[in-house]
């Protein structure tokens, strides 16, 4: 018998079932996790770090601490929110061990030159003018999302981009979740501020 | 922190209740204010950008980890693989017989994707050697009994109890053909429905 038993039954939707025969050992049931999640922690890894190798450390690091910790996991449901929690925080310490290193630049010129992905390119087919708008709309908020301190940005990267509820975010920020309303609404300000001075 | 941190427009209202409304055509206020109609420009623009990026992030093929990232996970966990418990099914005269409960587990998992509307969840199993009855005289009589604790998601709306008894059924079947001994006691827990 190897190492991958049955499998995950090909149907989706059902993750917690996925989940607890991953719990038990299954090496397929886990894979099919972290085909699932690692674009997703990639992403969230990605914008808040602004660096590729850091991201890619950050996926692997919160994957297979996910896969020891897993049979300890109570609720087999809450697999998505515990991987972001776990996620989110390796960011935040990553970026707290850079800032005992060196201050982080606020400086959106200077920053506007950090990763080479940072700015997306716009969509195919897109009219000319509307891209340049388009571009700079996005090239501003890249940039201004860069200047917000780590847990804000956390914050508004959790809501706005990967749909987190304000329960989760403040379980993984560990504050109230009516912080969590104040520090999205300040991120808003700051960002919106930040992409009209910008333009 | 408290909700007065909240950042507020020059005319006192806060940056959420602009937010709250930036779906909707301004109310009156808002149509007469500068503050107002300066944060719901900014606003829509930052939501336009939001969409944008999420949008685009998702789909920017340069926005994935490296390809060979599955396989190192992959790897790291493969060397770390949780084999369980070796179960003792049997002791004779002449040496012991074990089975790995992640073994058994599989014939098991196999069995349930048999039954139509049943995701298999987590699976104990212990092996309880049952006290010798007076009429027995030797150790190879001393018969090993499994009880297998099988946690199941059932797709929502199907017949519970008779899916149950098929699926209890099925293992009861599966476990001699497999490994030669008897099921034993099949405990079965739906633990959770799933949308089909």
């Amino acid at each position: 018998m190897d190492d991958h038993g049955p499998g995950p039954e090909p149907d989706e939707g059902d993750e917690g079932s996925i989940v607890a025969r991953a719990q038990d050992g299954d090496l397929a049931a886990f894979e099919h996790l972290v085909i699932a999640y690692q674009d997703r922690i990639f992403r969230l890894a990605y914008r808040m770090l602004n660096d590729r190798l850091d991201a890619e450390d950050v996926v692997q690091e919160t994957l297979t601490s996910s896969w020891r910790s897993l049979p300890l996991l109570a609720d087999v449901n809450a697999f998505g929110a515990w991987l972001y929690r776990l996620a989110t925080n390796k960011c935040l310490d990553l970026l707290r061990r850079r800032s005992t290193h060196a201050e982080t630049s606020t400086d959106p010129d200077e920053l506007l030159g950090i990763g080479e992905h940072g700015f997306p390119q716009a969509p195919a087919g897109t009219d000319p003018a509307d891209q340049a708008q388009w571009s700079a709309q996005q090239e501003g908020l890249a940039a201004v999302l860069n200047t917000l301190p780590p847990a804000q940005r956390a914050c508004w990267l959790l809501r706005e981009i990967h749909g987190r509820s304000y329960t989760e975010i403040s379980d993984t920020l560990k504050i109230s979740p009516t912080t969590v309303r104040g520090m999205l609404a300040r991120a808003r300000h700051h960002i919106a501020e930040g992409m009209g001075q910008w333009r | 922190m408290a909700l007065e941190d909240v950042p507020r427009l020059g005319c006192g209202r806060s940056i959420d209740e602009v937010w709250a409304g930036i779906d909707q055509p301004p109310t009156g206020h808002e149509e007469h204010c500068q503050y107002c109609q300066t944060a719901r420009t900014r606003l829509q623009r930052l939501q336009e950008a939001t969409v944008a990026l999420r949008e685009s992030d998702l789909h920017d093929p340069e926005l994935k980890p490296r390809p060979g990232l599955t396989r190192a996970i992959m790897d790291v966990a493969r060397a770390e693989v949780r084999r369980g418990n070796r179960l003792l099914v049997r002791t004779t005269d002449h040496g012991t017989i074990e089975i790995s409960e992640q073994a058994l587990d599989s014939l098991i998992r196999i069995a349930a994707t048999a039954i139509p509307g049943i995701h298999s969840r987590r699976c104990r199993i212990d092996i309880r050697t049952l006290p010798n009855s007076p009429h027995e005289t030797t150790s190879t009589a001393r018969a090993p009994r499994l009880v297998i604790n099988f946690r199941v998601a059932a797709a929502a709306g199907i017949d519970i109890p008779k899916t149950v008894d098929a699926l209890r059924q099925k293992i009861r079947t599966a476990i001699p053909a497999g490994i030669g001994i008897d099921a034993g006691t099949i405990n079965i827990t739906v633990e959770d429905l799933y949308d089909v």
